[in-house]
Parts: C-alpha cells; sequence; structure tokens
C-alpha cells in the first residue's frame, strides 16, 4: 500500500485527521516502518515546537499592566451612573413637563453675555462655598431620586453584566446624601406665595414664574422661576435660579445665585456668591459677610461687612466694604462716599478706567494694575506657555495611550472619516451643552450634568489630541505602529495646528474644525467600542 | 491540561498556576464573573505570561503585544461571563487572545490579504520532504531560544496559525473561524509553516 503524504502524517499528528482516514493511517503504521519513523520525527518536532514556544522569552508584560483595570471600572462605573442619572432626570423633566425658563437661557454657553466667562466663573464658585449648595441640592432632589435610584438598580440588576460593585456604592452614597431631602416642602405654580403669616418650617422648594416670600422660612430657600422676592425672612440659604431676584427683607444665610439680575435692598447675614448680568447692593442693603461675584455690572451702594471680590465688566462703589475690595475686569468707579477699609487691588485694561473719587476713603493701600493687551508674540511669556501647554498636550496624549491604548489608537483612526466625525462633532458640540442645561435644569440632574460638563470639556481637549496625532500620521505615515510613532506624529500634528491657529480668522475656523472632527472621532469610538463589546461578547460564546 | 503542562515544562512559568488547584481556579473564575476586581487581578497574575507570549508571538512588536494584552483583560471584565467551562479555562483564554490579535493585525493591514494571500491550491503537496526533521532532537536552552526567533522572523500568515495551534493549542476548526478560512487550508498553513521553520533553522545550522 502507498505511504502517506507527510502532510496527512502531520495531521495526524495534530490530532486533526478525520476518524475514518486516521484509523486506515494506523492500520497503515502498523506494517510501513518508514511512515512509522516519519510519524515520530513529527511527533518529536511538535513537542519540541511547543517546548520551545511555551519556554517564554525573557520579555514580560508590563507590571504596570494591571492598575489599568480599577481605572476602567471607574470610568464605566462613572459612565453607568451619569447614564442612569441623565436618563431619570430627563423622564423626570418629562413628567413635569419642564421646559426650560428663560432664566435660564443664559447659561447656555452659547449666548453667555457681559464677557462672563461661565466655565472659569463656575469653578471660581465651586471653589468658593458652591459644594455646598451642591450638597443641599442632593439633599432636596432626595424623594424623587429615591424612586429613580430605585428603577435604575432595578434594571441594573435585571442586567447583571451591567452592575459593577463600585458603581453599586456610588449609588448608595448619592442615596445616602439624598435622604436629608425628605424634610421638604415643595410648592409649584405660576405664583407661589409664602405670605405674611405663614411660617415654613422645612426647607422650600418654589419654582414658579413669581415666588413671593412675605412671611419666614425656617430652612433654606431654592427658588426656580421668572422673579424671586424675598420680603420676608429666609433663616437658612437663599439658593436662586430665578431670573429676577430681589431681597429686600432678610436672609440669615448665604445667597447663592445664578440669575439675570440679583438686588440687595435688606439684610443678608452671611456672604453672596452670585453668578449674575446684574448685582446691585442698595444703600438699604447690608451683607454680614463678604462677596464673590463674578456679573456684567455691579453697583455697590450699601454695605459689604468683609472683603468683596469681583470679576466684573463694570463696578460702582458708593458704598462701604469692611474689609479689601479686589476686582478684575474692565472699569471701576469710587465714588465720595465710598470707604474701603482693607487695601484695594484692581486688574483693568486702562487706567483711565479707573474713577477714585477724592473723597473715596482707603485704609490700606492702592493696587491698580494695568493689563495692556499687547500682541502675544511679542511676550517670551506666550512662548512659555505655549511650550507648557504643548508639553501637556503630549503627556496626556501619552497617559491616554498607555491607560486606554486601544481607544486613543482607535480615536486617531476615527477622525480619518472626515465628514463623519465632522458631522458627528457638530452635533455633539452643540447638543451636549444643551443636554447638560436640560439635565440641570430638572433638579434631579446637577450632579449628573457637572459630569456630562467635565466630559463635555475634557473631550473638547483631547480633540485637539486625536486630530493631532492624526495629521502627524497622515504626514509621517510610519511603518510601524508603536507608541513612540504615535507621539511623535502627535508632536508634528499638534505644531502644525499651534501655527495654522494664529492665522487670522482662518484659525478660528481650524480650531473650530478640529474640535469638531476630535470630538465626532470620540463620539464614534464611544459609540462602536460598546458595539464592539458586544459583538465580542457573541464571538466569544 | 494546563496545571500538567506546568508540571512538565522545564521552566515554572506561572509560578502560582503550578499550585493553584482546579477547584480554586474556579472559585476565582466565579468570583471574577461577579465583577470581583481582586479576582480578575488573580487572574491576571495567573495568566498575563501566557496571553502576553501569545500576543508576543503574533505581533511584531513588543508594544503592539502589551498593548493587545492589555486589551485582553480589559475586556475579560465583560467578556467572562461568557466562559462556561466546556473547555479549559486557560485554552479559552487564549482563544480571546488570539481573537485580539487578529483583530490587531487585521486593523493594521486594512484587511487579512497577509493571512489568505497564499494561493488556494495547496490540497496536493508532495510526499515526506527528503530532509529529515532539524527540530528531532532534544534542544538546549538556546536551541530553544533559536526556534522562537526562527517562529518569530516567519511570515505572518505561517506564524499566526502555527503560534495559535502550538502555543495557544486552539484546534484546527477553532484557528479556521478565527481567521475566517477553510479547515484544509488551516491544515495547509501549518504544515507549509513547519516546513518553512526547518528551512530556517537548517540555513542557520549550516
Amino acid at each position: 500500500m502507498e505511504c502517506y503524504s507527510e502532510q496527512i502524517v502531520s495531521i495526524f499528528v495534530d490530532g486533526e485527521l478525520a476518524v475514518e482516514e486516521a484509523r486506515r493511517l494506523r492500520d497503515h503504521l502498523a506494517t510501513c516502518r518508514h511512515c512509522g519513523q516519519l510519524l515520530d520525527a513529527l511527533r518529536v518536532e511538535n513537542r519540541v515546537l511547543s517546548e520551545s514556544l511555551q519556554e517564554l522569552s525573557e520579555e514580560r508584560a508590563s507590571p504596570t499592566g494591571f492598575p489599568r483595570l480599577p481605572w476602567s471600572l471607574a470610568w464605566r462605573d462613572v459612565a453607568v451612573v451619569a447614564a442612569v442619572l441623565a436618563l431619570a432626570s430627563s423622564v423626570a423633566a418629562w413628567i413635569n413637563k419642564l421646559s426650560i425658563p428663560e432664566a435660564l437661557q443664559w447659561l447656555n454657553p452659547f449666548s453667555l453675555s457681559g464677557g462672563t466667562n461661565l466655565i472659569f466663573n463656575l469653578s471660581y464658585y465651586l471653589a468658593h462655598g458652591g459644594t455646598a449648595m451642591l450638597r443641599d441640592y442632593a439633599a432636596v432632589v432626595g424623594e424623587r431620586f429615591l424612586l429613580l435610584l430605585l428603577a435604575g438598580s432595578g434594571l441594573l440588576l435585571g442586567r447583571r453584566w451591567w452592575l459593577r460593585q463600585p458603581g453599586l456604592r456610588l449609588l448608595i452614597v448619592l442615596l445616602a446624601l439624598s435622604l436629608p431631602g425628605f424634610a421638604l416642602e415643595r410648592r409649584h405654580s405660576e405664583l407661589v406665595t409664602v405670605a405674611a403669616n405663614e411660617t415654613v418650617d422645612d426647607t422650600l422648594l418654589a419654582s414658579g414664574k413669581i415666588v413671593r416670600v412675605e412671611g419666614v422660612v425656617n430652612g433654606d430657600l431654592l427658588a426656580f422661576g421668572g422673579s424671586l422676592e424675598v420680603r420676608g425672612t429666609v433663616k437658612g440659604d437663599l439658593v436662586s435660579f430665578a431670573k429676577r431676584t430681589v431681597v429686600s427683607g432678610t436672609v440669615e444665610g448665604n445667597i447663592y445665585n445664578f440669575s439675570h439680575s440679583l438686588d440687595l435692598d435688606g439684610q443678608l447675614g452671611h456672604s453672596i456668591y452670585a453668578l449674575v448680568q446684574s448685582l446691585r447692593v442698595n444703600d438699604r442693603g447690608h451683607v454680614g459677610g463678604g462677596m464673590v461675584v463674578a456679573a456684567g455690572d455691579v453697583s455697590l451702594e450699601g454695605e459689604v461687612n468683609r472683603s468683596a471680590t469681583m470679576f466684573a465688566g463694570n463696578a460702582d462703589v458708593s458704598g462701604s466694604i469692611g474689609r479689601e475690595l479686589s476686582m478684575t475686569g474692565d472699569s471701576l468707579a469710587l465714588t465720595n462716599t465710598s470707604r474701603i477699609g482693607g487695601s484695594l487691588s484692581a486688574r483693568v485694561h486702562e487706567l483711565k478706567n479707573v474713577h477714585i473719587a477724592d473723597g473715596a476713603t482707603i485704609v490700606g493701600t492702592r493696587d491698580i494694575q494695568v493689563r495692556v493687551r499687547r500682541s502675544h508674540f511679542a511676550r517670551p511669556r506666550f512662548y512659555f506657555y505655549k511650550a507648557i501647554w504643548l508639553a501637556a498636550a503630549m503627556l496626556v496624549g501619552w497617559l491616554g495611550l498607555v491607560l486606554f491604548p486601544g481607544f486613543f489608537r482607535a480615536s486617531t483612526h476615527a477622525v480619518g472619516s472626515g465628514w463623519r466625525s465632522l458631522g458627528l462633532g457638530v452635533g455633539v458640540l452643540a447638543g451636549v451643552p444643551v443636554a447638560i442645561v436640560v439635565t440641570a435644569i430638572t433638579l434631579v440632574g446637577i450632579p449628573a450634568s457637572l459630569m456630562l460638563l467635565a466630559v463635555y470639556l475634557a473631550a473638547i481637549y483631547l480633540a485637539k489630541i486625536w486630530v493631532g496625532a492624526f495629521l502627524g500620521q497622515l504626514l509621517l505615515k510610519p511603518t510601524g505602529a508603536t507608541k513612540s510613532d504615535w507621539l511623535l506624529g502627535l508632536l508634528v500634528g499638534l505644531l502644525i495646528l499651534t501655527i495654522v491657529e494664529f492665522i487670522p480668522y482662518l484659525g478660528g475656523l481650524v480650531r473650530l474644525g478640529v474640535v469638531c472632527l476630535g470630538l465626532g472621532a470620540f463620539a464614534w469610538q464611544l459609540y462602536r467600542d460598546f458595539t464592539i463589546s458586544n459583538n465580542d461578547l457573541k464571538k466569544a460564546s | 491540561m494546563d496545571t500538567k503542562r506546568n508540571v512538565k515544562g522545564s521552566q515554572p512559568r506561572e509560578g502560582k498556576a503550578t499550585q493553584m488547584e482546579g477547584a480554586d481556579l474556579e472559585s476565582v473564575i466565579a468570583r471574577a464573573q461577579g465583577h470581583d476586581a481582586e479576582a480578575l487581578g488573580e487572574i491576571y497574575r495567573l495568566y498575563v505570561r501566557r496571553v502576553f507570549g501569545l500576543c508576543r508571538y503574533m505581533l511584531d512588536s513588543r508594544e503592539s503585544a502589551e498593548d493587545a494584552t492589555s486589551e485582553v483583560f480589559l475586556k475579560l471584565q465583560r467578556s467572562i461571563e461568557s466562559y462556561d467551562g466546556s473547555i479549559p479555562f486557560a485554552r479559552w483564554l487564549l482563544r480571546v487572545a488570539g481573537n485580539q490579535c487578529i483583530d490587531a493585525l487585521r486593523r493594521r493591514k486594512r484587511g487579512r490579504q497577509e493571512i489568505v494571500e497564499v494561493e488556494e491550491g495547496v490540497a496536493v503537496i508532495e510526499a515526506a520532504s527528503s530532509d529529515p526533521s532539524p527540530l528531532g532532537a532534544v534542544l538546549s536552552t538556546e536551541e530553544r531560544a533559536q526556534v522562537r526567533d526562527a517562529v518569530a522572523r516567519l511570515p505572518e500568515t505561517y506564524r499566526v496559525p502555527l503560534v495559535l495551534r502550538y502555543y495557544g493549542e486552539l484546534s484546527y476548526d477553532e484557528i479556521a473561524q478565527q481567521l475566517g478560512l477553510q479547515r484544509n487550508y488551516v491544515a495547509a498553513l501549518i504544515f507549509r509553516g513547519k516546513q518553512e521553520l526547518r528551512r530556517k533553522l537548517g540555513h542557520r545550522s549550516k
């Protein structure tokens, strides 16, 4: 009988020959010495090959590998929780048929007025006591939050593979934070009034076109709506999102104010933290603490016991400030009647915009600095900052590549899809702020909207990195796909983008285009990652 | 299977794996399926070198192998739920890793031309070649390193199926499924790969 080919014997040795053929081969082997020797040789070869391969070379996987796991777990948790919160709050919005009140339109970053920089001010605001307000919010929304959380947890449990223990912990923490909110009274109508002879013992959440407090609120007052008037007394803090806020009565705590205008005629026990278009403290107004304000116009006729910090277009001071006044902005005027118990420091663009009347009293020093707008290119500092910026971007790129190698590479790659990324990016760029405002407005969603805001800002920052890396790869056409190739590409791309952005007019367009492209690639890659993971699951099972 | 080979291997590759009893491993896997980060970490420690080895053989640079390895373990958080115990865990994990590497190769090559380029007419291959297998002897450590080196220098077409078979211990069918090729074709590629390997090592020793 004719001998078998080496390939057939090799397949037999691998144990992959069909049963029937294997039986025949075995019969043949019993009689054929030549094939027997071949079989033995091939067996030895397989063994040698296996053993050689199994005996790993000196190389080891990077020891830093594992810490990536908890990171990604945490990120996914944040994503899951954010998604649940966003969903929950949009449902809540739908239930309440809330629409964005006009009063909050100015929070929209696309309609910023008065030259106030929302992001900057918001971070400043949060750093100066805003977090306490967030806790209050978390408390206030307790009841509804609890229900939604229970429903959300139920959903999560239903899809077990989505449930991560840290996620559960986070939910529990949020839940715990929101529990105090049960001591809450809510009032919602066109006209919400707390009558003069009425006392509200709990925290009051009021929303309506007009909210008027003539009586006493023993807790905090949270108000949303067109106009808020406090003629009576609020013993706690006042948190206002109303378009127009007038306090002619007494607020014993702090005022946290996000609105178009804030007028203080009455007494305030502690401080004002405000992000407003116009702020006015009338001559009868008294602030027991200090004030931290970002506003288009500030008019201070009354009295502030401690120091005042203002970021303002125009600031007029005719009242008194117990300690320092520091002001950054366009113009500052101190009248004869004004009195500053500490030092004055002002940062303005032109000296002629600072008017200090002769009769004005300033106990401490005067420090007025003019920030001249010279051409960027004339200042060495500018190049220094640009270099730092570039180094930071490279560092972020490198970190991203180390922590999320697949995602960063794929996002870079996704930039290449051009119009799809651009189109998607425009949508994301315009859509997310709306989503943030809608989420925030439903109260439930304030933590969620902050998270969304953080992701949005991070993505805008990262956009340039992805586009830069893509551009660099396009130009350098690296043969390999190593980290250093990617980073070199990033450096080249970022340099080009940085230079192009200096071109007048075109530079701005390029910057916008880059952000859109990068955001689009990011969104697309997020979407793909989810679908791919699901496919992998199917493939593996 | 895994435990047995670990004992047999000349060097302990995963110190702990040799000590870990089947039942222990099962419980670790079960905990990992419940998203226990510690258990996932344990699995990582046990198998990272195996997985990295596979990726290292299949991909051309250490960095891409590291990337692929971390991807495998990142995705493991989810994919481990689909592990049903019907095959040994190590083999299942290497199958997943093989998939990851093939995906990476495809992404880079924009398709799998590299693997399909060899003409399909490989069904008939001449009988036993005259040159005896140079891998037939018991090899020293250095010679084993030469074998690894030769494997690394094989064209991707041969290297990938060869590594999946003799390192990942996947069956022809599994390899065929991963590469999207016919089973017969995979058999031919493996056979030819071994021939090519012999040729390379033959040249070297001369």
